[in-house]
């Protein structure tokens, strides 16, 4: 069935049209407003709860207004659709006071052209087999506490094994004198995470789902324990690693961890309008060795991050990065093409609606290769495959990269012997790693359960992944 | 507080009920170098709603929560509240109570709280007046000050309010030498501006900036000693205070029971943690908890022994430690060396990560080295790249830091600590 728009955008959409004329005499006049609703529900053996809320569930909106090369934001929750005149009166209030301000401490503005507004209508509604509010909370429940149980059966060593599910239903309507924009969509996510104890040492490990899917999504949870708590015994007597340079196999989800922080970020080109990204210099260069190409866009992949536009109504794109070790263009968001003379990507996301636009990834994605897995083990003398995505940094300034890797199965004379290392920091020159990359698999997979920060803040929802890929890496 | 919601919270079946209504006005400033990207004001509501559902037998309590948007109809509020009880009745955790008005602290009086015009227009003076050079200069920055009015309500009849400033701003620095260009990045929070900390901390990192520009890949791999001398040492001591909450006890993830010494047979210092109401400007002061319990001074480790433990009602529940809260502000001390005595010998001191983390449930510490200075017979080389990382669990087992304290907003910690035998990783 398709997702439902939301009826509480449809009732304030009129008000909201006539909000946009009443600011008129602005030379650009838009406005975002959201209605997302979700759950979010935690079992394991100690505690359980249900939160009506998850990272993207908010309802309000965004006016962005422009005069004389100067753009401001004026972001509300308590509209009355009978008097936009009330918020239109507030949001000039507020930006003449920022004004008077700016003025007394003698800032200058960086100017700014005024946003193309080309006519563009699109009612978007996708797929989804089932919905968060339709959701039969008390059988998920069930269900998640079973699932629990059943998995602490399977080590000695558990404390506890957690369960986390969490779906969202996304509605949002943009527009401005032209547009009107509407999409609705549903996501979901969820984890296990299995807990174990030995001999004073504790550790923690994960398996996850993500889909531009409904609440459907949690009925694979189940198949997923057992791999996860084998994960714990393997970190139990995991060992540190020797610190050094060694051949890699990155799973996929390191491969994705590598894509968003490698180049998701140092794309970015927001970065390239304040000169915080090396890979201004570097369009047309080589970046990678020739089997990397790399996609970045809500179109490229269809998981949590899938829409049809983005929060400042430029449509949803795919748009390929690095082709063959050539890096091509970054992605972009609406006000910073403006800027760099280039046109916007699709990738201009708030965190809410009370928060800025960024240049914000989506999907990033290694292309697949022709290698298969067991052909890359067999061409490795020694070195680590490393799988468990835990974090990572961005440095687009400096091409550095930080990747926290959960572990790292050694490899030596071409087989897996069977020793773990855990944790793994791998760090590097982005060029050098990409450079080095010398298989990749024929598969690959998507991870979207994670969230991604600008900096350390301004937490938006991200999908990215890629094939087995094999490379050099410093790891410690 | 949203009459019409207290109206169907006391009328619908409830066993409990929490009501935390905030109101935010927040001004914000985005500058590329020192001209306006943007400028934005947030007018916001929000409020959030937990119901609590007892079992049949009254020995499990549910809870569920959720917003209830400031525009909803009656309809839409009733609606809500209905779900909530469904929800929190699904939800069998052992009982517990709320917290209750004679534990609850009297409202604290509202000081001058500066309006975010005020805050914004302090945060823009200070950047405009640092001593950036030819060389050394501020890339870009952002400046969010928010003023915030906090209501809590609960059905036990707790009915407190606060009204607080907010403020935090990021800065991203550039120096630049031989056609050569770096950038440090900043990220501060506090209440206010904190005018002259600020500019104090801003003018290090300028200099830092020069530093990371001589800075050559780190040339050593192995074992060495750390040292912490800037703000990643908070997560040093987050891992302490994370290990002390009464959440993490009941989940059995952390053993640190009153009377356990979680120093023992260790070699450095013997640290304390206490919270503290008050701190400088501190974006977490406050006289009562997120559940309406106040907060004061307390000490919850002293000298490596455990002496109580804080958190959230329910786990504090269970664990008979009743009369608990949740801390906003954080003191750590017990460091006996001075700053000079902890980077004496070979050690690497580490001042700049991208982004160093110790996870409170494994102690895992892991973090890409930006910059360092590299101490070996008697030479100092600046240091970059490579990465920093070990356990807590041995950290423990000799970790220093001196007397003298500094301040990372709600975080009062060591101003340097020293760990033996972390595993640095060369960037050559």
């Amino acid at each position: 069935m398709k997702a439902e728009f939301s009826s509480y955008l449809n009732g304030i959409a009129p008000g909201l049209a006539r909000l946009i004329a009443l600011l008129d005499d602005f030379d650009y006049a838009s406005v975002l407003a959201a209605d997302s609703v979700g759950f979010a529900v935690r079992v394991g053996q100690k505690n359980m709860s249900v939160e009506n809320r998850t990272m993207t569930t908010e309802r309000g909106a965004v006016l962005r207004l422009a005069k004389d090369g100067l753009y401001t934001e004026y972001a509300f929750n308590r509209f009355d659709p009978e008097k936009p005149e009330e918020t239109a009166a507030a949001a000039r209030k507020a930006r003449e006071g920022q004004l008077a301000v700016l003025a007394a401490a003698g800032a200058g503005i960086y100017e700014t052209g005024i946003l193309p507004d080309e006519p563009w209508t699109i009612d978007a509604a996708f797929d989804t087999e089932e919905t968060p509010e339709g959701t039969d909370q008390a059988s998920l429940l069930a269900s998640l506490k079973q699932i629990s149980d059943e998995g602490m059966t399977l080590s000695e060593n558990l404390v506890d094994v957690r369960l986390a599910a969490q779906t969202t239903h996304i509605s949002k309507l943009f527009l401005t004198k032209n547009r009107n924009l509407r999409q609705t969509y549903v996501y979901s996510e969820a984890v296990v995470l299995p807990i174990a104890s030995k001999d004073g040492k504790m550790v923690m490990a994960y398996e996850s789902l993500s889909g531009r899917v409904g609440p459907e999504l949690f009925r694979g949870l189940s198949g997923k324990v057992a791999a996860a708590v084998k994960t714990t015994e393997e970190l139990l007597g995991s060992d540190s690693i020797e610190p050094g340079e060694y051949d890699i196999i990155a799973s996929p989800d390191i491969a994705g961890l590598i894509a968003h922080e490698a180049f998701g970020h140092g794309v970015e080109m927001d970065m390239f309008v304040k000169g915080r990204a090396l890979g201004a210099d570097y369009i047309g260069k080589r970046v990678g060795s020739d089997l990397v190409t790399m996609h970045e866009g809500a179109l490229c992949a269809t998981n949590v991050t899938t829409y049809a536009f983005d929060d400042e109504g430029t449509p949803a794109g795919d748009v390929v990065e690095i082709d063959r070790g050539i890096l091509k263009t970054g992605i972009c968001d609406a006000l910073s093409a403006l800027r760099l003379g280039t046109v916007p990507t699709g990738n201009g996301k708030r965190e809410n609606f009370e928060h800025k636009v960024y240049t914000r990834m989506t999907n990033t994605i290694f292309d697949s290769g022709e290698s298969t897995l067991e052909e890359m083990i067999a061409s490795i003398s020694f070195g680590y495959l490393l799988e468990g995505s835990q974090s990572g940094m961005e440095d687009p300034k400096h091409w550095g990269i930080q990747c926290i890797v959960e572990r790292g199965y050694e490899i030596r004379d071409g087989k897996l012997t069977g020793k773990v290392v855990a944790p793994v920091v791998m760090t590097g020159y982005v060029p050098d790693l990409l450079g080095s990359i010398s298989m990749l698999s024929r598969d690959r997979g998507v991870f979207g359960s994670g969230g991604c920060g600008k900096g350390y803040k301004e937490w938006v929802k991200v999908a990215d992944g890629g094939p087995y890929l094999k490379a050099k890496a410093r790891l410690g | 507080m949203n009459e019409m919601l207290l109206e169907l919270l006391r009328t619908h079946a409830t066993d409990g009920w929490e009501v935390t209504d905030v109101e935010t006005e927040g001004w914000e400033f985005y500058f590329i170098g020192h001209k306006l990207d943007q400028s934005r004001t947030r007018s916001t509501r929000h409020t959030t709603v937990c119901v609590y559902k007892k079992s049949e037998d009254g020995a499990c309590l549910g809870k569920a929560g959720g917003e209830i948007a400031p525009t909803a109809t009656r309809g839409e509020a009733e609606e809500m509240i209905q779900k909530l009880l469904f929800q929190a009745s699904l939800v069998k955790n052992p009982y517990y109570e709320l917290v209750q008005p004679a534990e609850a602290a009297a409202p604290a009086p509202d000081g001058e709280i500066p309006s975010p015009a005020e805050i914004a227009a302090d945060f823009l003076a200070v950047m405009r007046n640092l001593p950036e050079t030819e060389t050394e200069d501020i890339n870009s920055y952002e400046i969010f000050a928010n003023n915030k009015k906090r209501h809590f309500m609960n059905s036990e009849g707790v009915d407190v309010s606060s009204s607080y400033p907010s403020s935090m701003i990021e800065v991203v620095v550039n120096a630049r030498k031989d056609g050569e260009e770096i950038e440090l990045y900043r990220n501060y929070t506090s209440g206010s501006c904190g005018a002259k900390e600020l500019a104090e901390s801003l003018s290090r990192t300028l200099a830092m900036g020069r530093d990371r520009l001589l800075a050559r890949p780190t040339p050593v791999s192995g074992k060495l000693p750390v040292v912490f001398s800037t703000d990643a040492a908070v997560a040093l001591y987050r891992y302490f205070i994370s290990r002390l909450s009464t959440g993490m006890i009941y989940q059995q993830i952390s053993d640190w029971t009153a009377g356990k010494d979680v120093m023992e047979g260790a070699l450095g210092d013997r640290f304390t943690v206490r919270s503290a109401r008050d701190l400088p400007n501190s974006s977490a002061n406050a006289a009562f908890d997120g559940e309406g319990a106040p907060i004061r001074d307390e000490t919850f480790l002293k000298d490596g022994v455990v002496r109580a433990n804080f958190g959230p009602r329910q786990f504090s529940w269970y664990l008979g430690q009743r009369d608990t809260f949740l801390p906003g502000n954080f003191v750590v001390s017990g460091g006996t060396k001075s700053a000079a005595e902890l980077r004496e010998g070979t050690c690497l001191e580490a001042v700049e990560f991208s982004d160093f983390q110790v996870d409170p449930v494994t102690g895992d510490i892991a973090g890409e080295l930006r910059l360092g200075y590299l101490r070996e017979n008697g030479a100092c080389r600046i240091v970059s790249g490579g990465s920093v990382s070990g356990n807590m669990r041995e950290a423990l087992k000799e970790m220093r830091a001196s007397g003298e304290a500094r301040q990372y907003d709600c975080y009062s910690i060591p101003a340097v600590t020293r760990i033996e035998g972390l595993t640095v990783t060369g960037a050559v």
